[in-house]
């Protein structure tokens, strides 16, 4: 049986290091579900967070964070959760913060809070973020901030077949839920550096550039959809 | 030196060669026979122009081309580009289906492993209750 309506979803490729700590922390702080969406890890990333209590989802073949975020929206909705919050893996949110992005959506002051911290981008991550944000229409600070929390109307769109070939879980994902009318909150949270390794998405210059690339195409693609006055994004700090 | 073809002929040959590789590529079911309408489209309009020369350049006379061959080249640029982009299109939504694929055998899996759990609690529960019954 659940403990709750919430389900905390963390996908993880190669993430042994971290993935347990992550897990028993979550657990620490309430009588959360935690599934664990292993991408295809080559290590011991699954074993380590099914011995810290997690839920573990296997992805026969790497579908990439998105990817594997979406499979534990489908999961958890099949399930009956009503709502899901996404972490990553490697130990940069903290699950302190959970309650806090709870609350607008338990409020219904939104549907998708994001818990933001612009703090850890670089110069050239933030000037990326004001252009992209001019050219969308987002009002939001931190685009790239995994550590969100859905309401069941934004975990239905999310996983829609709509939602499937997105790369990442920014702009795409968000000009979506904008699209649909969904109300995004931000709330800036503190967060810690990466307990280990680097990052996944940029892990090289030409990752960045791949990146930056498919994301101003897709921008692009949007530019004329964008319904910006049809959202409401409001701003708190924790 | 004399040829031994005249370009009718070589061009009829190519498209004649184009359409019987389509046709062995089916049966050999290595091409989808629904990607096969397009191909054998192309191999009877290359064999067309192999036969009417004369009404192709004509054509690109009333188009304003100045040297009709070229005509059939720029056409032709076209319909290799029109098929790339409808390729992608098929393998984008290919894509997207592996990808829902994908992600149903893992939850699959996770469903699996859940009511294995559960059955495993069940049958230590009844156990349990057996040998409470046997020690009274």
């Amino acid at each position: 049986m659940r403990g709750s309506s919430l389900a905390v979803l963390v996908p993880a490729w190669n993430e042994e290091a971290t993935v347990a700590d992550v897990v028993s922390k979550i657990r620490e702080v309430g009588p959360y579900d935690v599934i664990v969406i292993n991408d295809a890890s080559t290590d011991q990333t699954a074993d380590r967070a099914d011995a810290a209590g997690a839920k573990v989802l296997n992805l026969p073949v790497n579908l990439g964070a998105w990817g594997a975020t979406q499979t534990g929206i489908r999961f958890a909705l099949k399930k009956g959760y009503h709502q899901v919050i996404t972490m990553d893996a490697d130990g940069q949110h903290l699950s302190s913060a959970i309650p806090h992005l709870l609350a607008p959506i338990a409020a219904q002051k939104a549907d998708v809070v994001i818990g933001s911290c612009t703090e850890r981008g670089s110069h050239a991550r933030k000037l990326a973020w004001r252009f992209f944000r001019g050219m969308t229409g987002l009002e939001i600070e931190d685009l790239t901030s995994g550590f969100r929390a859905y309401d069941l109307p934004a975990m239905k769109m999310l996983a829609s077949k709509k939602a499937t070939l997105l790369e990442y879980q920014d702009i795409g994902v968000l000009l979506l839920l904008m699209n649909s009318g969904l109300r995004i909150q931000e709330l800036k949270v503190p967060m810690s550096l990466r307990l280990s390794g680097s990052s996944k998405i940029f892990s090289s210059w030409f990752k960045v550039a791949e990146y930056l690339l498919l994301t101003l195409i897709l921008c692009t693609s949007h530019f004329m959809k964008s319904k910006p006055c049809s959202y409401v994004s409001t701003r708190g700090t924790l | 030196m004399k040829p031994l073809l005249s370009y009718q002929s070589t061009t009829a040959i190519i498209g004649l060669m184009i359409a019987v590789v389509i046709l062995f590529l089916i049966r050999r079911d290595i091409l989808h026979i629904k990607r096969s309408l397009w191909w054998i489209g192309i191999a009877l309009l290359i064999v067309l122009m192999g036969f009417f020369p004369l009404q192709f350049a004509k054509f690109g006379v009333l188009l304003g081309v100045n040297y009709p061959p070229i005509l059939i080249l720029t056409v032709g640029m076209g319909f290799v580009l029109i098929k790339i982009l409808s390729m992608d299109l098929e393998r984008s939504r290919q894509e997207r289906t592996l990808r829902r694929l994908t992600q149903k055998l893992a939850m699959l899996e996770g469903f699996q492993k859940e009511s294995k759990a559960v059955e495993k609690i069940e049958l230590r529960t009844k156990d349990e209750k057996l040998n409470d019954t046997n020690n009274h």
